[in-house]
């Protein structure tokens, strides 16, 4: 493969409804389009509850989209048959948020590790086993750890065995859904930056979902900042976290505590109550909490529009006045 | 200095492996809760944090083999009392966040009865007003449309969603003296982070909580803890508030530990 950007994931006008009581919908994620090019790293980031989750499961199928598309090295993953989803597995990996509940707890990590190499690469016994110690290595265990089941493991333990297996198939694209918020500082800086190691070496495209904005910056190229089913902000990270134009994002970057002694910041607040994702009125998902709100902003949704190179934002209020910190 | 509300007094123990042998895991653990304050444990991962606050609340795991050590909680040493005892202690006046806040809700009941059944367990009163106390915990966790969202199962949560009705259960259902809780923010946005925060915080000033946070988030204990426990390695390596711990780390491990919580400056 040569240095040229080649899309490893795309997708566009990605939903999710989930059917409530009341024959209401929930609306989880509601026309997403990104676009991930190899050897870069794509952070998502937004709140609790505002779809991160679910784009990741519906990328590889774990849960069906409702409606849109989704292209993994140029293949139409949305139009892909059940039966030959092994071979996307092969490509795209996912780390889980929870590592408890993705962790069979009647396997090994030995048992664990080895599926993937059996299943996907078809290795023998014994490059299985080499490359499992060499995995739980990488993550920084050691070979000791393979004989433990899941529940022998601290949480952070628990979290590197989901990032081992997740490489052992060496995927062209990984999705990592809070794949740090479980470790010490220490083990964090460690395991980012194998993570670093490994995209230089093979090119991997990252998704990289978490609420750690210190992560994000580390790491990432380009943020989606999500709110409420959809991308409110998106661009370069240096540019987004520098110029945040929507004000939802200029609310997150100022609530990430610092760790250090004494320094007291001024936290921009959303008043109101976080609205429901279960039928989302018209207009800008924000309204009601939003310190800038306008009467047109509750008329229709507004769109991404570019407010520098590659800097999307979905407020024309911040847009229009001008209003740039 | 008041008298603490709990006390671990030289916690050691280890874990029986499958071939009988013993792998030693905490060695002489000792620290103290001053009351009305928010102590930090902080750490390796692996070191031994939800092991002890496991321990503290007698839901250690089988296969762990305590050798030394006690744990005085208003006086009394929990790991003397029968199991009966322990389980009226237990929700009643201490009560823990684990850290996988959806393995410990139950699938198969919604998340407003879990909630409703706790405090009628733990308040009496009427069916009615065991939910409307679920519902209304919920939405001090910030839990949108609460009254919804306690009719629907822990599946249809998401990550962060489950780990507030942890809390709402922990700390607002239940109204303990020790609040113990196991990496309670990490599935949160920071946004939300902050607010249950702000929420625990208040609960000690206004209710006289006594709260002790596991977190790697040092952003967190900058912020919102009066003293900091830090553990390596099944140890205790230092003690001390916040500002000492900060400011004049006395440790190695504990200056390495804040080395590294500034990625950029780390990576630099
Ligand atoms: N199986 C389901 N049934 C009904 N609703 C669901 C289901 N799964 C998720 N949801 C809802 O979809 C929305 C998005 O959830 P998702 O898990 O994607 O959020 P998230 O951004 O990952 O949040 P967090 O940061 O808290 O993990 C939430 O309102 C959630 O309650
Ligand atoms: N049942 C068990 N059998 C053997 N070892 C165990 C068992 N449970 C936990 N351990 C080990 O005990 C040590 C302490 O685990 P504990 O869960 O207390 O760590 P922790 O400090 O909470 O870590 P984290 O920050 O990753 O959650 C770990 O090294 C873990 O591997
Ligand atoms: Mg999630
Ligand atoms: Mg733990």
């Amino acid at each position: 493969m040569n240095g040229a950007p080649y899309t490893v994931l795309r997708t566009r006008g990605l939903a999710k409804q989930y059917p409530v009581a009341g024959g209401r919908r929930l609306v989880a994620v509601d026309g997403v389009d990104l676009a991930l090019d190899a050897g870069r790293t794509l952070a998502l980031v937004g709140e609790s509850g505002s779809g991160k989750s679910t784009i990741a499961r519906c990328v590889v199928r774990l849960v069906e989209p409702s409606a849109g598309e989704v292209w993994i090295n140029g293949r139409a993953v949305h139009a892909m048959g059940r039966g030959s989803l092994p071979e996307l597995y092969r490509e795209a990996q996912m780390v889980f948020q929870d590592p408890n509940g993705s962790l069979n707890p009647r396997m090994t990590v030995r048992q664990v590790l080895h599926e993937p190499l059996r299943l996907h690469l078809k290795l023998d016994r014994e490059r299985r086993e080499a490359r499992a110690r060499q995995l739980v290595e990488q993550v920084g265990l050691t070979p000791a750890h393979l004989d433990r089941y899941p529940h022998e493991l601290s949480g952070g333990q628990r979290q590197r065995i989901g990032i081992a297996r997740a490489l052992a198939v060496e995927p062209d694209l990984l999705i990592l859904d809070e794949p740090t918020s479980s470790l010490d500082v220490s083990v964090r800086g460690d395991i980012l930056a194998l993570l670093l190691r490994l995209q230089r070496e093979m090119r991997l495209a990252y998704l990289f979902i978490t609420h750690d904005l210190q992560v994000v910056r580390h790491v990432a190229d380009d943020v989606a900042v999500m709110y409420l089913g959809g991308i409110v902000e998106s661009g370069p990270v240096a540019e987004v976290f520098a110029r945040p134009a929507h004000p939802y994002t200029r609310a997150l970057l100022s609530a990430a505590p610092v760790p250090e002694w004494g320094v007291t910041r001024t936290r921009l607040r959303l008043a109101g109550e976080i609205p429901s994702p279960i039928d989302p009125p018209p207009g800008c998902r924000l309204v009601g909490r939003c310190p800038l709100a306008q009467p047109g902003c509750s008329a229709a949704r507004p769109p991404l529009v570019e407010v520098s190179p590659g800097h999307l934002s979905a407020c024309p209020v911040t847009l229009t006045a001008g209003d740039r910190p | 200095m008041t008298v603490p509300l709990l006390r671990v007094d030289g916690l050691g123990g280890a874990f029986r492996r499958r071939d009988g042998g013993l792998t030693p895991v905490l060695h002489d653990v000792s620290f103290a809760l001053q009351p009305g304050c928010i102590t930090a444990v902080v750490g390796e991962t692996g070191s031994g944090k939800s092991l002890t606050a496991l321990t503290i609340l007698g839901l250690q795991p089988s296969a762990f083999v305590r050798r030394s050590g006690r744990i005085l909680f208003a006086g009394q040493d929990l790991l003397a009392l029968p199991p009966s005892a322990m389980r009226a202690v237990r929700g009643r006046r201490i009560s823990m966040v684990f850290q996988d806040a959806r393995a410990a809700l139950n699938p198969v009941f919604s998340v407003g009865a879990q909630l409703a059944d706790v405090h009628r367990l733990q308040h009496g009163g009427s069916a009615r007003a065991a939910w409307d106390a679920a519902v209304e915990a919920l939405r001090r966790v910030r839990i949108p449309e609460a009254e919804r969202r306690a009719r629907q199962y822990p599946h249809e949560f998401s990550g962060g969603m489950a780990q507030r009705a942890m809390i709402a259960m922990a700390a607002l259902v239940c109204t303990p003296a020790l609040l113990i809780l196991d990496e309670p923010t990490t599935g949160l946005d920071v946004t939300i982070q902050s607010d249950i925060m702000e929420l625990i915080v208040e609960l000690c000033r206004d209710r006289g909580l006594t709260a002790c946070l596991i977190t790697h988030d040092l952003g967190v204990v900058a912020e919102s803890c009066e003293e900091v426990v830090v553990m390596n390695a099944g140890r205790v390596v230092e003690t001390g508030t916040t500002e000492a711990i900060f400011t004049r780390p006395q440790q190695p491990y504990t200056r390495r530990l804040l080395a590294a919580s500034r990625l950029d400056a780390a990576a630099a």
